[in-house]
């Protein structure tokens, strides 16, 4: 039930303007006590002030079980009546922020993005079954509420992704207005494109995503930007470069004689960014053993790479592909008596890392730095980092990291929860989010 | 005309083994790994341009990680022009979150049954089928019992009981005589085993002279070895929708039934365009 209150007040713009929404409110909170209220009972109070286009109006809503929403609502421009009204941020619902993840380290990025919104956590309980199904069960109601999921990638990479899509099928089918999902690191980034008889994984997991209900994708520093075009849906790939390069203006005493480096040419027009925007040079290292595991180019060759036996038609002979050389490592630009910051998306597999640190510290760097945005560190990375000639590795807490962090003090933690904070807010309350993106280069 | 290409997840390395060698085939060569960062990765190594292709994954053990590989074996399959591609699931994960809404696939589903398996296995097993009685250890399971005794000819009968909280069992009332009978009790799934080992001391006390368990998946997690083991159970009885062999060293009571040709004749059926309701009555053999 929802009854209309129109107070309108005198139209002459002299005289002084009539009760403000909140003033009525209050004196019929006290007129009509709760009880008197059935349950669903909203009342709406417009409060009509100016009839010139352009003037002012509030709307106030209260509910009987508590709680009130105030709109501002700006009359347009069509003369007369009710008809004439937009109604902007009248949310009936609300904003919940939930967490998918169901360890302790998963949930700790989601509880400090909730503190600096001042909200609490949804109430979900996430766990995994004696026979390993994941169970989620959402024990509060999402109906009509702008849902927030956020979900850190743990080291059970398929059952993070399978909670999260559970948790938005979840939302979907209890009716919530739009479920958004917070995935800073999206996981199978690397697994972007084609290699042999391979398949892309994150073509499917963006389509999986979508058929389980999401509506809108809030990610950090995606490996490959084409990733926001496998989405049906809008996709915001946040960056986490500001933060880092506060870092580095910050907590490195004479960053003014320091080299942003590239680990392989891959990664130049990341360094090249960086340097930009901190007015310093970049140097680039080339050679052998660049390539890690899981960045192989597509393994199918063409031309192929091998004549084949015998020829069909002689003429018709497709040119052989000539196999690639890799040269020795070679560091190009100058690092002599300088500080060295190797910078990149996703430090993982940390191999390449110390090579490259080894490399630069034979060139006469004197401190090196990594700074990347996803810290995954997998399988036996800190020790590697601890015995290797790198002094500081510098990571966000995208990635929950806390274990590796334990067994090796180099790891340093920048905490990037107000940006994604920021985006929550202003997507849930409909409002440009290009201030997020200011000072970002084309090629960041 | 496409050949038949059989690829196997991880899951359940032997029952696509047995299927393969069923249909007169190999497996198809396919790589799966993971990455330091746990990520999953699946290379097909042979082609499958214009070929049938069907991947036997089970849903069993790590069950996210399976599900997974699936999926990315059907997308890498698909992306290399297969003319088709079928997914074998013996045991479909998730089954028990999603009880009132079945049937959400847009793509032909063929639910077979291990039935005709369980009723041969009885009558080859149990000596004294003619006057055994079949038992339901839920309500919800009476149309499967009444099915099975109606093909051996025999009496049911079901426990009706109240649950208080998930997985926990509370009371337990028997409808139906067992007295000087033998019990077979027939259930879908066995997850923990409550519900079983509280059924068998049931039908015990009840007068029953043996009792058997007859279950199509059986999943066995957390204390389910050491329940079965202390209830008087004669055999509990599994398919190798899942596989057995660790289950079976630690409970000398679990016997398993091959399956393998259900599913061989199935896909052999599919690809050549031939009926598959034969087998919801019959075991090929």
């Amino acid at each position: 039930q929802v009854a209309l209150l129109f107070l309108s007040s005198e139209t002459r713009s002299d005289l002084p303007r009539g009760p403000t929404p909140e003033q009525v409110a209050s004196s019929l909170r006290r007129w009509l006590p709760s009880a008197a209220l059935p349950v669903a009972f909203t009342l709406i109070v417009l409060v009509y002030v100016g009839s010139r286009p352009g003037g002012r109006a509030s709307a106030c809503v209260l509910r009987a079980g508590g709680g009130e929403r105030y709109a501002e609502t700006r009359r347009s421009a069509h003369p007369g009546g009710v008809a004439g009204w937009d109604i902007m941020n009248v949310t009936k619902g609300g904003l919940v922020i939930f967490t998918a993840n169901s360890t302790p380290s998963g949930r700790e990025l989601a509880r400090r993005i909730a503190e600096r919104l001042g909200v609490e956590l949804g109430k979900v309980q996430v766990y995994q079954e004696a026979n390993r199904e994941t169970r989620v069960q959402i024990q509060e109601s999402v109906r009509g509420k702008d849902v927030f999921i956020i979900q850190t990638v743990s080291r059970d990479v398929n059952s993070t992704i399978m909670e999260l899509l559970i948790m938005v099928y979840a939302c979907r089918t209890s009716c919530a207005r739009s479920i958004t999902g917070v995935v800073p690191y999206f996981p199978y980034s690397k697994q972007c494109k084609m290699r042999k008889r391979g398949s892309v994984v994150s073509k499917l997991l963006a389509s999986m995503m979508c058929k389980a209900g999401l509506t809108h994708l809030i990610a950090m520093d995606l490996h490959q930007k084409e990733i926001q075009g496998f989405f049906d849906v809008p996709v915001d790939n946040l960056r986490a470069s500001p933060f880092l390069l506060q870092y580095i203006q910050e907590e490195i005493p004479d960053y003014r004689n320091a080299v942003i480096v590239a680990k392989s040419p891959a990664s130049a027009k990341r360094a090249q960014s960086f340097a930009e925007r901190l007015r310093l040079g970049i140097a680039v290292i080339h050679g052998e053993a660049q390539d890690a595991e899981s960045d192989l180019v597509d393994g199918r060759h063409s031309p192929p790479a091998l004549k084949s036996v015998a020829a069909i038609h002689p003429g018709l002979e497709i040119p052989l592909l000539i196999p690639k050389e890799k040269p020795p490592i070679t560091v190009v630009g100058d690092v002599g008596g300088r500080i060295a910051i190797i910078v990149d998306d996703i430090i993982d597999d940390v191999v390449s890392f110390v090579a490259s640190a080894e490399t630069l510290k034979e060139r006469g760097a004197y401190k090196i730095f990594v700074m990347a945005t996803h810290g995954i560190l997998s399988s036996d990375a800190p020790r590697l980092i601890e015995e290797s000639a790198i002094d500081e590795v510098v990571v966000t807490n995208t990635v929950p990291h806390e274990i590796q962090k334990l067994r090796c003090p180099k790891i340093k933690t920048v905490d990037i929860s107000m940006i994604l904070s920021e985006a929550i807010r202003r997507i849930h309350n409909g409002e440009s989010m290009s201030y997020l993106f200011r000072n970002i280069g084309v090629d960041d | 005309m496409p050949n038949i290409v059989l690829f196997s997840g991880s899951s359940h390395h032997d029952l696509s083994q047995k299927v393969a060698d069923r249909l007169g085939l190999d497996l198809g060569k396919v790589v799966t790994k993971k990455f330091s960062n746990q990520e999953t990765c699946v290379e097909i190594g042979e082609s499958v341009r214009g070929e049938d292709v069907y991947i036997v994954q089970s849903g069993c053990g790590e069950i996210n990680d399976n599900l997974m590989e699936l999926l990315i074996m059907i997308n890498a399959c698909k992306i290399a022009s297969s003319s088709r591609v079928t997914a074998v699931i013996p045991c479909f994960p998730y089954a028990r979150q999603d009880k009132k809404d079945k049937g959400f696939f847009d793509i032909a589903v063929d639910n077979l049954y291990a039935e005709p398996a369980v009723l041969q296995w009885i009558r080859e097993n149990i000596p004294e089928w003619k006057n055994c009685i079949i038992v339901s250890p839920d309500a919800g399971g009476a149309k499967r019992v009444t099915s099975i005794a109606d093909r051996l000819n025999v009496e049911f009968a079901l426990i009706h009981k109240e649950r208080k909280k998930a997985n926990e069992v509370d009371r337990m009332v028997l409808v139906g005589d067992v007295k000087d009978r033998v019990a077979i009790l027939v259930d879908d799934m066995a997850d923990t085993c409550g519900t079983i080992c509280h059924a068998a001391d049931k039908l015990i006390s009840a007068g029953a002279i043996k009792v058997y368990a007859i279950l199509t998946h059986g999943i066995f997690s957390g204390p389910a070895i050491s329940r079965i083991n202390n209830a008087p159970f004669e055999a509990v009885v599994v398919t190798n929708t899942i596989p057995q062999e660790e289950k079976m060293k630690q409970c000398p009571k679990i016997q398993v039934i091959d399956i393998s040709m259900i599913l061989a004749e199935a896909i052999r059926r599919t690809h050549n365009g031939e009926s598959v309701s034969y087998l919801f009555s019959h075991v090929p053999l």
